[in-house]
């Protein structure tokens, strides 16, 4: 088991396979791998600071609190935090720009903003303190995907505002990597670069991934012996179907982390390579809570719910349980890699990406999961709502993988048919399918936007 | 005594088939002979070329879903009853024909969303239009 090397590529996939986690570094485990009570030791202590830290400094928190009664004496146990108010994406927008902001822009060494792809941008500001603890997160998700600190790692996010170029570029320095800050565009020159510099690590949207890998193909890019070795994803929601395709083509290992400007950026949890579909949240960072959408209550321990996050020891902007809109559920089960911080489901839904299709509730989700089960398709779809003669319309459209296509009319209609079949039986509400030619579905650089409604309202 | 026909999935929307025919025009490859139905949302392209490896090579470098079919090609006397007469054969035998077009004429057929429109674009241009009384003047001189 020894002889097998995490930081060559044939090897990891094995080491994988063999469940060999001992074999990849953790980045802090005292406290990555600490018990559940030090963990809620932790937790409490910052906790309470940090909510005295944002009443005294926050202007918006503390007339709020107020008004409901609370201050921050008030919270004892980890459990007073559903005392406090929620706070939601609005708050940001209302007090755009620097309303939350608990600091004087002289301690600020840095701004970003949020992409602005569901409304008006929002700002956010971090502290050097801010930046240290930022950084650090990412370092520790890096390691969790298996980046060592001898990588060289090439950004293929785009820099500027959004949070996930120069969070992971600072995450990856820390962890003492080669930072290629390429940003995003020019794929060949991308492609040329890997081979060129080495490259052992690109970080890109998966949908970008995608594309890097289908270029690199149609130049003759061998991947199997490209120097790439792991691939960080982030941005937007990776399917699992997609994932797998980008693993086997670009003989790769990707794993995606979850986070938000609001909260901090990428950072907030990182996917775990010995269970792929949960990711460890940074809990001595960030306390979470799952609640029930419309109540806001607690779920039951275990259950889905909206994920709400506090950050225990943000200076810059020290948002109170921060509604993600994000479903999931959280596990704190100890995990077979040696991690004993909360585990979330990856998060593949949202409450408010819900459409309302002739009543019925139906999710982009859903429809994706359908669609990765038809071997005639690739992992690539949009979603078109329209309103015709009064009614929604729901129109998927998938495309079709070049073998499967065939010389006749009956078949292609029997695989749309089929198609239409399983989503209803799934959706429980009726799509059209449209069958596109391979690479006909817009690739992005960026979030890639699944749903167009073009309903009239 | 089969010949290669290459079916080529497309969209039914405006440059997709220009985009197939570009691919190949770029290689020297020449149609001879074409056909293209669709259901609304898509359409089959068929194409009888002169190289099909080469046409082959170049759908594949570009990602298109194409498929390669082994089709019989006919060459009929232009003289009138000879494709009834031909069609004849196949039904006598009890054979479907699943779908059939011409090659090597340059005269086309073309059906579109909107057809004054489709005829007014073209009429701006160095394209010669050809009328029913133009077919049957045409059939009348040569037969006559």
């Amino acid at each position: 088991m020894t002889d097998l090397d995490i930081t060559k590529k044939k090897d990891v996939k094995q080491a994988i396979e063999k469940r060999a986690f001992d074999l990849f570094p953790i980045y802090r485990s005292e406290v990555e791998c600490a018990s559940r009570s030090d963990i809620e030791k932790i937790q409490l202590e910052k906790l309470k600071k940090q909510v005295r830290y944002t009443y005294d400094n926050v202007k918006y928190y503390r007339d709020l609190m107020d008004e409901m009664g609370v201050c921050p004496d008030d919270i004892k146990t980890l459990d007073d935090i559903r005392l406090l108010p929620f706070t939601d994406k609005e708050v940001l927008r209302e007090t755009f720009p620097y309303g939350l902001f608990a600091v004087p822009m002289d301690d600020i060494i840095e701004l970003h903003a949020s992409s602005g792809t569901t409304g008006q941008p929002i700002v956010v500001g971090y502290t050097r303190a801010d930046m240290d603890m930022w950084s650090e997160c990412i370092a520790r998700l890096v390691q969790m995907a298996g980046v060592v600190p001898t990588d060289i790692a090439q950004m293929a996010f785009g820099y500027g505002m959004f949070t996930g170029g120069f969070g992971l570029h600072y995450g990856l320095q820390r962890l003492g990597c080669a930072m290629i800050p390429a940003g995003s565009g020019n794929t060949e020159r991308h492609i040329k670069m890997i081979e060129d510099y080495g490259t052992t690590v690109l970080i890109a949207t998966p949908s970008y991934a995608m594309h890097i890998c289908e270029v690199g193909e149609s130049m003759g890019y061998d991947w199997a012996s490209s120097p790439l070795r792991v691939g960080l994803f982030g941005g937007e929601p990776c399917p699992p179907s997609l994932k797998a395709e980008i693993e086997s083509r670009m003989h790769i290992v990707c794993t995606d982390n979850y986070g938000l400007t609001e909260v901090v950026g990428p950072g907030v949890s990182g996917e775990c390579l010995a269970h792929r579909d949960q990711q460890h949240i940074a809990e001595d960072h960030f306390l979470w809570e799952v609640v029930d959408p419309d109540t806001g209550e607690a779920v039951a321990d275990g259950e889905v719910g909206e994920l709400v996050l506090t950050p225990l020891d943000k200076e810059g902007i020290p948002v109170l349980r921060y509604r993600t809109h994000d479903l999931t559920r959280v596990t704190t089960e100890p995990c077979e890699c040696g991690r004993t911080m909360a585990r979330m489901n990856k998060v593949r839904s949202r409450c408010d990406d819900m459409l309302i299709i002739r009543g019925t509730n139906v999710f982009p989700s859903q429809i994706e999961d359908v669609l990765s089960t038809i071997d005639e398709v690739t992992p690539h779809y949009h979603i078109i709502v329209r309103t015709v003669n009064g009614m929604d319309s729901l129109t998927v459209q998938t495309e079709i993988r070049p073998e499967a296509f065939s010389d006749s009319f009956e078949e292609m209609t029997a695989l749309q048919r089929s198609i239409e079949e399983k989503l209803k039986g799934v959706l429980l509400v009726g799509a059209k399918v449209e069958l596109i030619e391979p690479g006909g579905i817009e690739r992005t650089m960026g979030k890639a936007k699944h749903v167009s409604d073009e309903r009239a309202r | 005594m089969t010949v290669t026909q290459l079916s080529v999935f497309t969209e039914s929307k405006p440059g997709h088939l220009a985009g197939i025919l570009n691919i190949l025009e770029k290689a020297n490859i020449s149609v001879r002979g074409f056909s293209v139905s669709d259901t609304g949302d898509y359409g089959i392209a068929r194409f009888i070329v002169d190289d099909p490896d080469g046409a082959q090579k170049l759908l594949e470098e570009t990602g298109k879903a194409f498929t390669l079919k082994e089709v019989l090609c006919l060459k009929l006397a232009d003289v009138p009853g000879e494709l009834a007469r031909v069609m004849g054969i196949l039904a006598e035998c009890n054979v479907n024909v699943k779908y059939s077009y011409s090659m090597i004429s340059t005269y086309i057929i073309i059906s579109t969303d909107d057809i004054d429109a489709t005829k007014d674009a073209l009429s701006k241009e160095p394209v010669n239009i050809i009328t029913q009384a133009d077919i049957k003047k045409i059939t009348a001189d040569r037969f006559a």
